[in-house]
């Protein structure tokens, strides 16, 4: 260690060092791998299961993977396919007879040699299974829950309430990152305190609201219009952001006569762009996955429902833990896609510190 | 320090022509009108129905015959003492929080570290890919975690633990939550790797130059450095154990809520229909939330570091 630290410091070029850096970098490189591999376990499970056919869902000594297993066609009959232990080795024979001290067998590939007798129980015999995948699970979904309409609905209520809780919360942390109002402090801790309070308290009062007095059930207004009031959690992200800029620009333009408005539009949003981008992404996938609101209030409205609910709707009248992985896989594809299309945006640069740059 | 700086510049900028009292009220007010939107939908969305569910809460309001509804005074809130399903779903809800924060908080700052290393490459790809896990809807990840820890079928049995030799491990309740906490530490995770960049490196430079080792410099720079991301990783976190508001839905019907607490109240709202004892609980787990929020705070002034703040308080 000693040695390592001198090294470090002085002479960089020895090869020893060099070395030594390789290694270090090639053991964390191979730890994250590893890491990655076990963390992303779940979403092997669910691709595997989701192409998985019923047949296998309900055999426990089936592999893994998704397979079929194997039948011979002999004499007009499709025949199940085992691996039969005999003194040459493993042998994969086709079952004519069974019985239960001895069953007649025929190997597949010399079905001319006739009948083999095998002494020992068929039952106890593996099957063999050949690799089978099936997208059935899938096409399902998407035709039960209307997948295209539902994600043309997704997209209409994440669009409309996104502009409106970005405008919003871009204004609301504005306000809260460069005004002087008397209380704001304890203004900021009540916006905190908002994420705490619990959906359960606010629920019955808020659906007599939407469904009694505005008569909004079966519409799409309460999952949009609760976002127009901007979002505490973003509000916080943002204004963090905000305060992490330099105010020496927003004080020129101020002396320049622009209007608190002009500086948030050509001064503050355009060095916040990706906190703005990260804010944008994680409503989207809010929405995008968002269940209660949608199946407490499009219940009555099966052409309005969102992809999740619809999706959620057609899994839990289909017990079949494939069709369910299907479908969550199904759901899950635009988020990811998303979220690879803009990981440059995606939480890049965000600053929860407050320190200024 | 960067605040006195502005705070200085500011004050000569102000101290020109105007009277600087009404220009701070003026200030102010623009500062209201910017918060609007936020105020307006705090009183109408979160405390007139609070106060409407206060109400409720003393009645026997129940769905199927509202127009019986007679006030009872503190009759539900006698119930709810007696009530075990009450105590034990509080106390639910709390070892719920107590199990999964630790466990959340520690995998997300470890992994934020691991992935600021600078010998790590391909930080682009992995990033996303460490979040990914965040947004599987619920409904599935239930049924991957029976698929996963299943005795005799399940993968961590058949590809672990068989060709080990070892017995199954038998499926506890915890296993699942400390899974489900596990795969949900995207936002903590990449809120914390964003405050780790932003640390200065000429302060991580100067401790290094100074003699202190990469554990050293981790627990006494990157840790207070970033302390407000952790206190705000905490909220998001004590939010999912007493259902508030949430930063990525995972897709939970009322009824499949995980935290104890929440799916009590919300058995007597859909399926018992006891609209005014449900906002009796609802009321009950209102002020425990808030309690711990406030301890929060509270805690938050000692341990977080908010350069900001001073500006705040100068008003």
């Amino acid at each position: 260690m000693k040695r390592f630290r001198l090294l470090k410091r002085g002479d960089e070029s020895t090869l020893t060092f060099q070395l030594w850096e390789f290694t270090g970098s090639a053991l964390v490189m191979l730890f994250v791998f590893i890491l990655l591999v076990t963390y992303l376990f779940p979403l092997a499970y669910m691709v595997t299961t989701s192409l998985k056919g019923p047949q296998q869902l309900q055999d426990s000594k089936s592999p893994l993977t998704p397979a079929a297993r194997v039948f011979y066609e002999y004499q007009g009959k499709q025949l199940p396919v085992y691996q039969v232990p005999t003194e040459q080795g493993l042998r994969e024979w086709a079952l004519v007879k069974g019985g239960r001290a001895s069953s007649e067998f025929v190997d597949p590939r010399h079905p001319e040699a006739g009948l083999i007798t095998w002494e020992g129980s068929w039952r106890a015999l593996d099957y063999v299974y050949r690799p089978e995948v099936t997208f059935d699970n899938f096409e399902y979904i998407w035709g039960a829950a209307k997948i295209p309409q539902a994600a043309q609905n997704t997209l209409v209520v994440a669009f409309i309430s996104g502009l409106g809780v970005l405008a919003a919360s871009i204004a609301v942390a504005y306000g809260f990152s460069r005004f002087r109002i008397p209380g704001g402090k304890w203004l900021f801790y009540l916006l905190i305190a908002t994420i705490l309070i619990p959906d359960s308290i606010t629920l019955v009062p808020t659906y007599f609201l939407y469904v009694r007095v505005l008569d909004w059930n079966g519409t799409q207004y309460p999952l949009i219009v609760p976002h127009l009031f901007g979002n505490a959690i973003f509000i916080f992200l943002l204004r963090q952001n905000f305060k992490s800029i330099p105010r020496d620009l927003d004080e020129a333009a101020m002396l320049d006569g622009a209007g608190p408005l002009r500086i948030l539009v050509s001064i503050i949003l355009p060095q916040s762009i990706p906190a703005v981008a990260t804010v944008a992404l994680l409503h989207f996938f809010y929405t995008w996955n968002e269940l209660r609101v949608a199946s407490l209030y499009l219940g009555i409205a099966p052409d309005l429902r969102t992809v999740s609910y619809s999706i959620q709707t057609i899994q839990s009248l289909s017990p079949s833990p494939a069709v369910l992985q299907a479908g969550a896989l199904l759901a899950m594809a635009v988020p990811v896609l998303v979220l690879f299309l803009f990981q440059r945006f995606f939480m890049q640069d965000m600053v929860v510190t407050g320190t200024e740059k | 320090m960067a605040g006195t700086f502005w705070t200085n510049n500011r004050q000569t900028a102000l101290a020109e022509p105007h009277p600087q009292a009404g220009m701070r009220r003026r200030e102010g007010w623009i500062g209201l009108l910017f918060l609007s939107p936020w105020l307006l939908g705090f009183v109408l969305l979160k405390f007139l129905p609070i106060l409407a569910a206060l109400g409720f809460s003393f009645t026997d309001f129940h769905m199927l015959r509202p127009e019986q509804t007679r006030f009872i005074g503190l009759e539900n809130y006698l119930r709810a003492l007696t009530d075990i399903g009450v105590g034990g779903s509080l106390m639910g809800s709390l070892g719920y929080f107590l199990l999964t924060v630790p466990v959340q908080l520690l995998a997300a700052l470890g992994l934020a570290a691991l992935l600021s290393s600078e010998r790590i490459f391909g930080k682009a790809l992995l990033r996303p890919l460490f979040f990914m896990p965040s947004i599987i809807p619920a409904g599935a990840i239930l049924f991957i975690w029976i698929g996963f820890v299943d005795e005799r079928a399940g993968w961590l049995n058949r590809l672990v633990m068989e060709p080990l030799g070892m017995p199954p491990i038998p499926i506890t309740f915890a296993s699942a939550i400390v899974l489900f906490a596990l795969w949900s530490i995207g936002p903590g995770f990449l809120i914390m790797y964003g405050a780790m960049q932003s640390i200065p490196k000429e302060i991580i430079e100067a401790a290094r130059v100074d003699g202190a080792g990469p554990l050293l410099r981790f627990v006494s720079i990157v840790i207070p450095m970033i302390s407000p991301a952790i206190f705000f990783s905490l909220v998001i976190n004590l939010t999912s154990a007493f259902g508030g508001t949430v930063l990525l839905d995972r897709g939970y019907l009322f009824s499949r809520s995980l935290s104890p607490m929440e799916g009590y109240i919300n058995y007597m709202m859909f399926n018992q229909f006891e609209l005014g004892y449900a906002a009796t609980l609802a009321w009950v787990m209102f002020v425990v939330t808030m309690s711990i929020t406030i301890a929060l705070f509270r805690s938050a002034s000692r341990w977080v570091y908010f350069p900001e703040e001073h500006d705040d308080e100068e008003i």
